[in-house]
């Protein structure tokens, strides 16, 4: 086997932490619980710190990129192990040690088959590390898929709403995806000729002709872009959101949805920029009406969850938005907005987590006046709902931002079209605090206690997070722009 | 020293001996069979291995010895081994039985060893033919139900007719090209493809593989055979048999030669494979009985197969020698899982495998492997199969047969799911116990689990000695 190190492999390090966490916990009898809990909260923590490290060892001046490790998998198909940091995906990387790391605590009060369920949600998220860390299309399926199938189980047997009907839907969508993404890399396996899955060889310009371009991206958008929840293949995600447990909504909103946003482009742009021009007027509609409609379904639902679904659908639209116009601006804020809203749904759900545990509902009607009763809950949840509004101060505001003024230039229209959206977004939003965290309150749950510190920790982490990058998006937009900057130049 | 490389036939041969003079005993000792049987076998794998590099010509040039062939006598006597393995508690056959069943087993092995050897149109017709037989006699052994009869029956009518239809091939093949030998006639039918008697002989005579695969049309007798069989006779036909149906459809395709030559033939073999496929998903949404959803899988699976066939290129070839080892593994596992289920001799029905998941979590993490595997989910075997089968038939230009291919995985995924679900999720209606898995079947059990993972996540080697395999096709 050939093997190429750049420097020590700390992204297989991830995947190894996660790998021997999955590990231990099989080999844990069942009975154990707080054992369990602990072993997982210390090999999310240690992806955590890996990730933190990884984002600020990158050297920004040189960019490009870095921490490069290459195995030769399959000779004589040219699969290699491949994976790489560079500006577009550290972000991610730390979005999702973020998230697992907050899910983990999250879920700390579960009791019911604890040992399967963190043994799923490791295994879905070393799907999500390695394909955001992956350079090779063999990998990149792989870990898509390694991601996508535990969901199946995680929501079937510790879901909530519907579960079963939920459950069935969300992966025969995303497999109907995956069904679009194999064919379209294995045709651009073929075509290319140079029998390598490796991206950087196969993104050299040149490569394949313009029709090919636009054939393969169409499908690899469509493919990705269900998971990313365009629409109008949306309608899987506001239903697995509301059924799955907690912790797996947060993984799934915050950073499984961005894996669509993330193949989009890592694999379609990425190696068919022409079909990205061509696409880009497509990309563009169907994204201002993702955020429209998103944003308009959100105003009717009555359960919790359903709005943060119907949010996500809508700002995954402003990812697809910024994507859309083939700009450094574009794709940075798209790039922020995916890492500001992972983080900002997680907030939700592990917030509605906490209520939800308590007063075993989620209809917004039966709540009411919870912020009397559980002060320090409703603050988390609001903080989520004023970050899903773009207050300033928050990172989502960057991202949107960012999002809306380069989309302004290219689609004037669909740019005026989403920034109204916002609007209808910020109204569903304050009806809903409103609704739940004031006015008179559910005397049922005047017993109920508040968040206490221990539980308070994911929560204040993924707070800590929204502001930090709302009062510094520089830190972000420079490593992004590292990778912006030198793709759309070299853009044909 | 010529006939050492005959000695992997000569062994199954002396092991049927074995047990045709155990059949005579008058009272055998129960379970004595059963060990020998297991010793037996895994010294036939054992023996199939060492010879797994030789090369040769036998019988006047009418039987063949390369790595091809050894290759795939390798997968039977696995397959004979693995079935051997499930055989411990064996009350689907009567007890007085026990020396017959395991002869036939060993003969079929023996038969279907020949079959991937011969050369010539005879050989291959008779050793065909034994094979099928056996299985017949397998099928029809079931005790106590009239199932058991019924499904002999009815695959052996099936069976008989497939096999006239390609005696009737067989015969146009030799007419027009005036050859028996296979090596002769890869001369030959390049040449004279175009003439349609040829295609219709090749066709008819491709018929009797299609049935032991069961392609649609052929694909009737699946869903009831395997139902009324004993589960270990079940297993049997869903493992090695479709290996060797495999072997043998591959060497016939391979005679046409690549190119535009066999175009009219590929054409026919696209429109068997989408159908294949779609009936066999379509219709194992609504079983009920985990047996006859797994036939109509392996109807389905049939489709993939034949993908990498008709791509008519080495790689398509190598492509589907990996995928008869993942078939062989994968459907063996869930067989694994029915028979330790079903406990003796029930036919399992999707909703008894409820509680699956506390009753014997190994069991439930074994169904999960093997039925992602059979889905085509990566890192599993069978993901890597299907992709290396897909990579074939692109390079060959069948983009939309590679996309209906991948919808059909989304349809299957539909039907597997529901079998995940009741082993994962329902909850029985009383409450069951245990099941008590010997130390064996745990380290059975794991050893798939972690093969099929393995060989998934790092394919290189097998695929290395695939395409060796393949190698000598071309």
């Amino acid at each position: 086997m050939k093997m190429e190190f750049a420097s020590f492999p700390y992204l297989s390090c991830i995947l190894l932490s996660c790998v021997i966490g999955l590990l231990i916990i099989l080999l844990l009898p069942e009975k154990r619980k707080q054992e369990i809990k602990w072993i997982s909260a210390i090999f999310s923590g240690s992806t955590l710190v890996l990730a933190l490290y990884l984002f600020f060892a990158y050297d920004k001046s040189t960019g490009g990129l870095q921490f490069v490790e290459k195995i030769l998998w399959v000779k004589s198909m040219g699969i290699t192990y491949f994976n790489a940091a560079d500006g577009f995906n550290l972000p991610n990387l730390l979005l999702t040690g973020i998230v697992f790391f907050t899910g983990v605590l999250t879920m700390w009060e579960m009791q019911t088959r604890v040992k399967e369920f963190y043994a799923l949600y490791f295994l879905l998220v070393t799907g999500v590390f390695g394909l955001f860390m992956s350079m090779d299309l063999f990998f990149i399926f792989v870990w898509y898929d390694v991601s996508l199938f535990p969901m199946y189980l995680l929501i079937v047997v510790w879901g909530t709403t519907r579960k079963e009907y939920a459950a069935m839907k969300l992966t025969l969508y995303l497999l109907a995806g995956s069904a679009l993404i194999l064919p379209a890399i294995v045709y651009l396996f073929v075509k290319s000729g140079l029998n390598t899955f490796d991206i950087v060889s196969l993104m050299q310009p040149g490569t394949f002709t313009a029709g090919q371009q636009k054939f393969a991206f169409i499908l690899l958008f469509l493919g990705f872009g269900i998971l990313a929840a365009v629409w109008p293949f949306h309608t899987w995600s506001p239903i697995g959101h509301v059924a799955a447990p907690h912790a797996v909504s947060m993984v799934h909103a915050g950073v499984l949805m961005k894996i669509g946003a993330f193949g989009v482009l890592r694999v379609a742009i990425f190696l068919c920029p022409q079909g990205w021009q061509y696409w880009s007027q497509l990309m563009a509609f169907l994204a201002a009406i993702g955020i429209v409609y998103g944003a308009l379904a959100g105003l009717r639902q009555t359960d919790l969850k359903y709005v943060i679904g119907y949010s996500s659908v809508s700002h995954m639209g402003i990812v697809g938005l910024g994507l859309s116009t083939v700009s450094v601006d574009g794709l940075n804020g798209a790039v922020f907005q995916m890492f500001a809203h992972g983080v900002m749904t997680a907030l939700f759900f592990s917030s509605v987590g906490y209520i939800y545990d308590r007063t075993h509902t989620k209809a917004i009607a039966e709540l009411g006046g919870l912020s009397k009763i559980m002060p320090v809950a409703s603050t988390y949840f609001i903080v989520a709902a004023m970050a899903s509004m773009g207050i300033p101060c928050l990172a989502s505001f960057w991202g949107e931002l960012v999002v809306f003024i380069s989309a302004f230039k290219v689609y004037p229209i669909r740019g005026a079209m989403a920034i109204l959206a916002l609007v209808i977004s910020a109204l569903f939003m304050l009806r809903v605090v409103q609704k739940t965290f004031y006015g008179p309150k559910n005397e049922q749950y005047a017993q109920l206690p508040d968040v206490p510190f221990g539980l308070g920790v994911p929560r204040m982490i993924l707070v800590a997070v929204l502001v930090f990058f709302g009062l510094y998006p520089s830190l972000l937009f420079d490593m992004i722009e590292t990778a912006s900057i030198p793709f759309i130049n070299g853009l044909p | 020293m010529k006939w050492m490389i005959f000695s992997p036939e000569i062994y199954y041969l002396l092991a049927s001996l074995w047990f045709l003079a155990r059949s005579m005993i008058p009272h055998p000792k129960p379970g004595r069979n059963y060990f020998s049987a297991l010793f037996l076998a895994a010294a036939g794998v054992v023996v199939c291995l060492i010879t797994v590099k030789s090369e040769g010509i036998l019988f006047f040039n009418a039987y063949q010895v390369n790595l091809f062939s050894q290759v795939f006598k390798v997968l039977l006597s696995l397959g004979l081994f693995l079935v051997i393995c499930l055989c411990s508690n064996l009350t689907g056959v009567r007890k007085k039985h026990h020396p017959e069943f395991y002869l036939l087993l060993i003969v079929c092995t023996l038969a279907m060893m020949m079959l991937v050897s011969s050369v010539h149109l005879l050989a291959i017709y008779v050793s065909l033919e034994l094979s099928s037989y056996c299985l017949y006699i397998l099928v029809a052994l079931r005790r106590g139900q009239d199932m058991g009869i019924e499904a002999g029956i009815k695959y052996f009518l099936i069976g008989i007719t497939a096999s006239a239809v390609m005696l009737f091939g067989l015969a146009l093949l030799y007419g027009t090209t005036q050859a028996t030998y296979v090596s002769d006639m890869a001369r030959v039918l390049p040449g004279v493809i175009d003439k349609p008697a040829v295609i219709i002989g090749l066709l008819l005579t491709l018929n009797g593989f299609f049935f032991k695969l069961a392609v649609f049309p052929f694909h009737f007798w699946a869903p009831d055979v395997y139902q009324g069989a004993a589960n270990q006779v079940t297993a049997y036909i869903a493992t090695a048999s479709k290996v060797a149906a495999i072997a043998l459809l591959i060497r016939m395709v391979a005679l046409t030669g690549s190119g535009a030559a066999g175009n009219y033939l590929a054409h026919v073999l696209v429109a068997l494979s989408i159908v294949s496929m779609t009936v066999g998903n379509l219709a194992a949404i609504v079983q009920k009985d985990i047996k006859r959803l797994l036939a109509y899988s392996t109807v389905a699976h049939a489709g993939y197969v034949l993908i990498g066939i008709l791509s008519m290129s080495q790689a398509g070839y190598s492509g589907v020698i990996f995928y008869a080892l993942a078939l062989l593994m994968m459907k063996f596992t869930a067989f694994l899982v029915v028979v330790k289920v079903a406990d003796g001799d029930r036919n399992l029905q999707i909703d008894q495998l409820a509680g699956l998941h506390q009753r014997s979590p190994l069991l439930a993490l074994a169904l999960m492997v093997s039925i992602f595997s059979l889905a085509g989910i990566p890192p599993t075997i069978g993901f890597t199969g299907k992709l290396f089968v897909f990579l074939a038939a692109m390079e060959q230009g069948y983009f939309t047969l590679v996309l209906i291919a991948m919808f059909n995985v989304v349809i299957s995924l539909y039907y597997y799911l529901l079998v995940l679900k009741a082993a994962y999720l329902q909850e029985p209606d009383g409450a069951l116990p245990e099941l008590q898995l010997s130390p064996q079947v745990k380290v059975l059990t794991g050893a798939l689990i972690i093969a099929m993972v393995g060989v998934g996540i790092f394919p290189t080697y097998i695929l290395e000695v695939a395409e060796a395999a393949a190698r000598f096709l071309v």
